[in-house]
């Protein structure tokens, strides 16, 4: 009889115990956010922010002292022009660092949510956008200069753009928004097919472009809202599309990647990829340089020839990120947590946190 | 193997009612422990069964007088209490067993909740590779699914839920889990008038302690499984009350027992 209880009242512990471990295991995941300045690369790479130098591909500081293995770092890191870093958390909290040192400068604590996409900066200040539905306009100091007067239908989970006269952004709950940028009064929405889990991108005489879980790529007009264009893809669509002023390039869950024309100049364009993309495009001059799940990473000519696979150990999610004449690549469950390749694919170093 | 056999299937099966009913989670999960505790009832039946078979023993003269006869050897009293089992067709775990049983289906639901409202990147691409391709067999687009409305009445069911008050947030559905928690331990514990009994004194430290842990529980953790957990409770006192197994005057303080009343 007291064997029988005692089993469960252990039971209920080793409950509690894996309970809170599914909590922390599921609810943490993601993958790494990466942004370069001339001198590092800087990533979210989970319970540390790490800054990396871009010629030893040595570590150079990690941030916070005790890793936040709980409430982890993903959103992609942005740089100010008045030199600070700007990264959000899993903690809602958004953290301003110095790139120099990795001191932290200020904490803007007041989001209810996750930071899951990086945040914008223009001139006039920063702007988050936040899993608690709402836009925040923010001071160089971490002030805060307002928050949206309304609330947005669901998580924004990519980061804003803005026009200079507006910012823009999608929600998972499959809307666009346009926001003033001086008041943060709502503008227009606009209803997508699917949601929309990463950001917009503007295009050439007045477009917006977003990418959807519904399996399109719309194009909307940014005075009014009115879409444009439809483009349907062969799967989902994650993260942000990206231009070079004649093409949109996007990749999808089949692992195609698409090039659409946006003017006249530009032809459209198929490639068959191997694994799902997730993350963006990165145009390199004219060369698209993509990762894909299973851990490859093309380039391929802006015409869609030459394509050029190199094999990453780990699964690339993140979208890579250019620094210099580095390519920055950031697998998930590989060797490195940061790989850096130059223009030809060749492996210049790479970086393993400890 | 284990998100095989239970998450998938799990999350399949909460976002076809989810659908079925027209986009509410909350009311999915509720018909989902409804669905689950019509499947294990027979365990739950066989459980009450062999609770009242042991209160029964601890309670018989013949058990009494073995205790007395060997209280000086515990190992031969162990031995003449197997033997005594065997005997009467008891079995010790056997009220245990559905209680065990419970234990995976909370993880996987705990799982499922979270797989399927993915509040991460992370969570809904694990979503979009595990899940999607059982909706599409059911001819469901998993694009249609995401979002899921996570909202239920005030709460967001994939955070834990806090009532704010002049500022202050009340964990309103951790107190409803930790009392229907000890309603349901108290209403349908075996009553046993010997004060020694040591199952008896089991029984009311798992009637203090479980609460606790349940309403810590909610407290901590997305409040879909704090529905799960009210909504399991409802259903285990309305099913030992179909049993006609619920005493509810042991929720009156300082109530005595009457064993003639109870376990017959």
């Amino acid at each position: 009889m007291k064997t029988k209880y005692l089993l469960l009242i252990g039971l209920a512990l080793a409950m509690a115990v894996v309970l809170g471990g599914c909590a922390t295991g599921l609810s943490a995941s993601s993958w790494p956010g990466v942004t370069a300045d001339a001198t590092n690369a800087y990533i979210a790479g989970g319970p540390y922010v790490y800054a990396v130098n871009l010629q030893t591909g040595v570590e150079v500081w990690r941030y916070p002292a005790k890793a936040a293995t709980a409430t982890p770092y993903y959103a992609t890191p942005v740089l100010t022009p008045d030199g600070q870093l700007i990264v959000g958390s899993f903690d809602h909290k958004l953290y301003s660092l110095n790139p120099q040192s990795g001191a932290q400068n200020w904490v803007f604590d007041q989001a209810r949510d996750r930071w899951i996409g990086g945040v914008l900066v223009t001139s006039e200040g920063i702007y988050a956008t936040n899993a608690d539905y709402n836009l925040y306009a923010l001071t160089f100091t971490g002030t805060l200069k307002w928050v949206s007067p309304f609330q947005a239908d669901q998580a924004i989970w990519g980061s804003p753009v803005s026009d200079g006269t507006n910012i823009y952004f999608g929600t998972l709950g499959r809307k666009v928004y346009a926001v003033n940028a001086q008041t943060g009064k709502q503008v227009w929405v606009k209803a997508v097919d699917g949601a929309i889990l990463g950001s917009p991108v503007l295009g050439p005489n007045n477009s917006l472009y977003v990418g959807t879980y519904g399996d399109v790529l719309v194009s909307l007009n940014t005075s009014n809202g009115s879409i444009v264009k439809q483009e349907t893809a062969s799967s989902w669509i994650w993260s942000g599309p990206v231009q070079d002023g004649t093409n949109i390039y996007v990749g999808d869950g089949n692992g195609m990647l698409y090039a659409f024309p946006m003017t006249d100049a530009g032809q459209p364009w198929t490639q068959q990829l191997g694994g799902a993309i997730v993350g963006s495009p990165l145009v390199s001059g004219k060369t698209i340089i993509i990762g894909t799940e299973l851990g490859n990473i093309y380039f391929i000519d802006n015409t869609g020839q030459n394509l050029r696979p190199i094999s990453i150990t780990g699964k690339i999610y993140a979208s890579p990120v250019a620094a210099g004449t580095l390519i920055l690549v950031a697998p998930t469950s590989g060797d490195n947590t940061l790989v850096a390749l130059d223009l030809n694919g060749v492996t210049k170093w790479s970086f393993k946190a400890k | 193997m284990w998100e095989t056999i239970i998450v998938n299937p799990f999350s399949t099966a909460l976002l076809l009612i989810y659908k079925l009913i027209g986009g509410n989670f909350g009311i999915a999960i509720i018909l989902f422990t409804i669905l689950i505790r019509l499947i294990t009832h027979p365990l739950m039946a066989s459980q009450i069964k062999s609770s009242t078979k042991m209160t029964e023993f601890q309670q018989s003269k013949q058990w009494q007088d073995i205790q007395k006869k060997y209280k000086g050897d515990k190992e031969k009293l162990a031995q003449e209490q197997m033997n005594l089992y065997k005997e009467l067709g008891i079995s010790p775990f056997a009220s245990c067993l559905p209680s065990i049983i419970q234990i995976p289906l909370i993880f996987g639901l705990y799982q499922s909740i979270m797989r399927a409202l993915a509040s991460t990147p992370g969570q809904l691409l694990i979503f979009t590779r595990a899940v999607s391709p059982l909706l599409n067999f059911f001819h469901i687009n998993s694009a249609d699914l995401v979002p899921l409305n996570s909202k239920f009445l005030w709460m967001n069911l994939g955070q834990p839920e806090r009532v704010y008050m002049f500022g202050v947030g009340i964990p309103l559905l951790a107190l409803i889990v930790a009392v229907t928690t000890y309603v349901q331990s108290k209403v349908t514990m075996p009553a046993s008038p010997n004060p020694n009994d040591q199952g008896a004194m089991m029984n009311k430290m798992m009637a203090l302690y479980m609460p606790l842990l349940l309403g810590y529980f909610a407290l901590t953790f997305a409040s879909g499984l704090s529905v799960y957990f009210i909504t399991g409770n409802l259903i285990g006192i309305a099913q030992y009350a179909l049993l006609g197994k619920v005493n509810w005057r042991a929720l009156i303080p300082g109530y005595k027992p009457n064993t003639t009343a109870r376990n017959k």
